[in-house]
């Protein structure tokens, strides 16, 4: 039963499997993103209160979703690390750190690009959505400086690994704490329209194509710098070798 | 199904009922962060294959020198 | 069995013992952290405003911030000159679990440069014109939040201990990780400042603190082994 799981952990098993889903994949993801993308900006109707800007959020909320999987992601990643010592789980979450931070730092982006339009602010810090996604940036950022840090490989790992665990119980105690120190300030706060008041089925269905997208797009971004890591970290194997001769 | 979109003008369709700077910025933004996460891990891919096989051909001549010195 | 608990105490207590014997040689550890609280401090009223109304307002945010940079910057020393003599390795190869003797080493840590910013803090805050009924509780949220920032910042140093220059990168990993002793301190001030009861926030970092004490010594102790090889 466990055999497809160490399995999973040899680089080249998951190098070969993973080259057989990509186009499968990247299809997939060029199909969703299309839909998504065409009809947010072509067709979706403008909402009774926020007008067109309710486009924004189809990307904002897409994005903002799936930055939410990276520390569960890394959370996992980190323990296989630690507890089975599988290489690959280690690959996963140096890119993962680095796609995360991308990830976070085009949610605060495009949510202050919402924000500004909405609340007539870029900045508030009385959303306790922004503030906890600035400091999940910050922890992001700090698991990859140590990466970059300790140059021994072996050593990086295990520490990223466990600094990812501690990261994500982390970033749950400060996003429970940011919110209930927001609910405390709220009487200054200038937010009066909740993110998910654009109503109408065609909205949400618009953005679940764009979440599926989006997550087909982590997928394989992630696959594609895995699949790097994996060529550079085991290129005195043979089958690597065997490899290169082939591409021209 | 072309009676379904919103915009009877291309202006139109570039203001977006007057967010279009905010509107155009976020796709503009997504667009950008899509293409550099999957350009880039392509163009290292390709990278990394040439300086492997450089490497390859090198530890080959090396490999072949030795020979001919031991004959 | 009654034998090797004794041991293990005795280990703890030795431990501590030697850090705090260790602290006292070194002055230089107890004075720096504490003289930079206090200068940090006093540069604030010069930065923003000498009016007491407006410093009220910043106080117990103010003094928070200074407690969590001081602390920051004395972890720097916290298994460092264990690790360059070699002493760090004896821990790692001693017979007791590394949980007491890194929990001990944070204890002694605590006392060092902790306890001596808890109890200068009325001073400050006298300073800083923050009303006198919030003094207690700005002592007792300080008393609990300290050793948390302790116990947690110690994982990041155990994390960074092999590394030449660090000073920047342990900033980076533990200050967002303080922001909910941040927020949970100062808004035990605040409610005490608008005349409620600041019992709800201090239990919630007593619960917190005793979360720190129990699993924060076991990811340092595995950062530590993880650092040390």
């Amino acid at each position: 039963m466990w055999v497809w799981f160490f399995k999973l952990g040899s680089p080249k098993w998951f190098y070969e499997l993973s080259g057989k889903w990509l186009p499968w994949l990247v299809a997939a993801m060029v199909i969703f993103m299309t839909i998504g993308l065409v009809w947010g900006l072509l067709f979706l109707p403008p909402d009774y209160q926020q007008g067109f800007t309710s486009r924004i959020l189809i990307v904002h909320v897409a994005v903002a979703g799936t930055s939410l999987a990276f520390f569960p992601l890394m959370f996992v990643a980190g323990t296989i690390t630690l507890v089975w010592r599988m290489k690959l789980a280690d690959m996963v979450a140096k890119n993962a750190a680095i796609l995360g931070a991308w990830f976070s730092f085009i949610t605060l982006a495009t949510g202050s690009l919402w924000g500004s339009v909405m609340w007539g602010t870029w900045w508030e810090w009385t959303d306790s959505r922004l503030v906890s996604m600035l400091f999940q940036l910050f922890l992001l950022l700090g698991v990859i400086s140590l990466r970059s840090a300790l140059e021994d490989s072996d050593a990086a790992a295990k520490a990223c690994a466990l600094l990812s665990i501690v990261g994500c119980i982390n970033v749950v105690i400060i996003k429970y704490s940011v919110e209930w120190w927001n609910t405390l300030h709220q009487v200054s706060s200038p937010v009066t329209t909740d993110t998910s008041s654009p109503n109408g089925p065609e909205f949400w269905i618009a953005t679940l194509i764009m979440i599926v997208a989006v997550y087909l797009f982590l997928t394989v971004s992630l696959i594609l710098s895995t699949r790097n890591e994996i060529l550079e970290r085991e290129r005195k194997a043979q089958w690597v070798k065997d490899l290169v001769l082939k591409a021209k | 199904m072309l009676d379904a979109i919103q915009f009877s003008s291309f202006a139109e369709f570039v203001d977006m009922g007057g967010y279009g700077f905010n509107v155009w910025a976020v796709y503009g933004l997504f667009a950008v962060f899509v293409a550099i996460n999957l350009i880039l891990p392509l163009r290292k891919k390709q990278k990394i294959i040439r300086q492997l096989k450089r490497r390859m051909t090198l530890d080959a001549e090396i490999q072949s020198e030795d020979d001919s010195h031991g004959d | 069995m009654t034998g090797k608990q004794t041991t293990t105490s005795a280990a703890f207590l030795a431990t501590l013992k030697r850090d705090l014997l260790i602290a006292f040689k070194k002055k230089n550890d107890i004075v720096n952290p504490f003289m930079f609280f206090i200068i940090v401090v006093s540069l604030f009223p010069i930065g923003i405003s000498p009016e007491s109304d407006r410093l009220t307002e910043i106080a117990a945010g103010v003094i928070w911030i200074s407690v969590l940079l001081a602390s920051m910057l004395s972890m720097d020393n916290l298994y460092r000159s264990d690790f360059e003599d070699g002493s760090l390795e004896q821990l790692l190869l001693s017979p007791h679990p590394l949980f007491f003797l890194v929990l001990a080493k944070n204890i002694s840590h605590w006392l060092v440069s902790g306890l001596p910013v808890v109890l200068v803090s009325p001073l400050l805050a006298y300073m800083l014109a923050l009303p006198e009924e919030a003094y207690g509780t700005l002592f007792l949220s300080l008393l609990l939040g300290t050793p948390i920032m302790s116990l947690v910042g110690s994982i990041a140093v155990a994390l960074t201990v092999g590394l030449g220059s660090r000073g920047l990168i342990l900033a980076v990993i533990t200050l967002p990780m303080s922001v909910p002793v941040l927020i949970f301190g100062t808004l035990a001030v605040q409610s005490t400042l608008n005349s409620q009861s600041p019992l709800g926030y201090l239990s919630l970092m007593l619960v917190m603190l005793s979360v720190s004490v129990s699993l924060a010594p076991l990811a340092s102790a595995a950062a530590l082994r993880i650092s040390v090889n």
